[in-house]
């Protein structure tokens, strides 16, 4: 959206000076944009590779024998290589991003990405004994959908589909989807009514996810 | 004697009418009082028109009854709390885990006849004749249920409820509701429960004080298992949630938009795994 309209405010520049050869090459680019964004478009064998590797990182760190801090640190460094969390952070804060102040923003993210790891490292021995397998890939309109199956000891297999997108450069995870339920989409939802209760002051989420931060659940 | 046979049979008739009679009055009377205190219980005030996005957000909600819904969301809270959650871990605490998972599939075996006739009225071949089998092959085999063979044999389980089958039809699913004991649910779905409590064999076949013990037990057992199942998810939502109504609403519905999308795109052939796979046609649709 923002490059399509750089290039717009270019083209007029471009028209007022009378330069056409500057309006030929801001075409160009535009068309080049486009083309780069193709090409750099994740294919579904990329993102099922990305997911391979990252699940079978995954296991080797919730299953070994290491103490469940040294688990914990683990998952924590792939959560910090795979996943995409200013992406995810941005998208559950929804419409309220745009009403927080830059200030806000940065403490929010920081905050978001504190308690994502959190809540992901503080059950860390529950996982134990869980076998994750890719099963296939699907595009989707943000990124690649690599569905996988997740077993757990004494559990039914769960599906959990894991959305790909390489939007920031590199592949990495921006939603995970157990059962047909979308954890950033539920985070968002969560985060939209505690705003809307909280007169949509967003510094109300900030000092909540502050408490979250500071006395990990269960 | 043969003279008093017809004698000693009127007298049980009218007592079979009593017995039904009040307990049937007694549920359409409470459904009436919850239609009551939901329609007359305040409404969700809409944002105004001036802030586009937060109305897009209420809409996209949809939940107009919200101040109700949160009010029965906490008295199940509060039943939950003292009634279903600690049964539901001393279950866990007690039985051993192999003993639920038995239990666990009675329960389902019994929930196939309802399944069967939804199955049929999605109009998905391959599902209903899974759960045919599923019944068939677990009823018998399975020793009542006990054991689930089907899985194995090529047969497995999947969802299927009167709620599901509405949406099939093309019902959408109205507002959220958050019914008193039954939890998160909608008019769609809500109303096919009462059809699947309506079609259930074992909700209207016979009478007695065994019967009526093994109907409650059947259902304080179904809401222990079901409330079992998702001992630990539940409490890390209220733990992990800043909203847990929110969040429950948004799981609720995703849950049950996937349940239906399954449902809808599972038009598999109806061959079994076991069954020599035919040979595959180009450009044929494979399963």
């Amino acid at each position: 959206m923002n490059t399509r309209n750089e290039e717009h405010a270019l083209m007029i520049s471009s028209i007022r000076s009378g330069r056409r050869a500057l309006l030929v090459a801001s075409g160009l680019v535009w068309f080049a944009a486009a083309g780069t964004a193709v090409a750099g478009e994740l294919s579904p064998d990329q993102a099922t590779a990305f997911i391979d590797k990252t699940g079978k990182e995954l296991m080797a760190a919730v299953n070994g024998s290491a103490s469940a801090d040294k688990k914990a640190a683990a998952l924590t460094a792939i959560v910090d290589r795979a996943v995409d969390v200013t992406t995810i952070g941005r998208f559950c804060l929804g419409r309220f991003w745009r009403l927080a102040t830059p200030q806000q923003q940065k403490e929010y993210l920081e905050l978001f990405h504190r308690v994502l790891v959190l809540n992901i490292t503080s059950k860390v021995g529950d996982y134990e004994g869980v076998t994750l397998t890719v099963q296939r890939a699907a595009p989707r309109e943000d990124g690649i959908a690599v569905t996988t199956t997740v077993t757990r000891p004494n559990n039914a297999p769960n599906r959990v589909d894991w959305l790909v997108s390489s939007e920031s450069g590199s592949p990495l995870v921006i939603d995970v989807i157990a059962e047909g339920t979308s954890l950033r989409l539920t985070q968002r939802n969560d985060y939209t009514a505690y705003l809307t209760h909280n007169n949509n002051d967003v510094q109300s989420l900030i000092d909540a996810l502050k408490k979250q931060a500071a006395a990990p659940a269960g | 004697m043969p003279v008093t046979v017809p004698f000693s049979n009127p007298p049980r008739r009218p007592r079979r009418v009593r017995k039904l009679a009040p307990s049937l009055y007694r549920k359409l009377g409470s459904i009436a009082a919850l239609l009551m205190l939901v329609l007359m219980a305040g409404c969700a005030t809409p944002p105004p028109a001036s802030d586009p996005d937060a109305l897009a957000d209420f809409k996209d909600t949809n939940d107009p009854l919200e101040p109700t819904n949160r009010v029965f969301y906490a008295v199940n809270n509060g039943l939950d709390m003292v009634i279903l959650r600690p049964a539901a871990q001393a279950y866990v605490y007690l039985v051993p885990e192999t003993v639920r998972a038995h239990t666990h599939n009675v329960l389902t075996n019994l929930g196939n006849p309802v399944q069967l006739i939804n199955d049929i009225l999605e109009a998905k071949p391959r599902r209903a004749g899974d759960t045919l089998m599923r019944l068939l092959v677990n009823t018998t085999i399975g020793v009542g249920g006990v054991f689930d063979v089907a899985t194995g044999w090529g047969w497995p389980a999947h969802d299927s409820d009167a709620g599901m089958t509405l949406a099939l039809w093309g019902l959408s699913d109205g507002p959220y509701l958050f019914l008193p004991i039954l939890g998160p649910s909608n008019p769609r779905d809500g109303t096919g429960f009462g059809l699947d409590y309506a079609a259930d064999p074992t909700s209207w076949i016979g009478v007695g004080t065994t019967v009526d013990i093994l109907k409650y037990s059947k259902a304080g057992l179904g809401a222990i298992d079901a409330r079992a199942e998702v001992l630990d998810s539940l409490d890390k939502i209220t733990q992990q949630a800043l909203d847990p109504y929110a969040t429950i609403r948004s799981l609720y519905r995703q849950h049950r938009q996937s349940q239906i999308d399954d449902a809808r795109s599972d038009n598999g052939a109806t061959v079994p795994a076991w069954f020599p796979a035919p040979p595959a046609k180009p450009g044929a649709a494979t399963p």
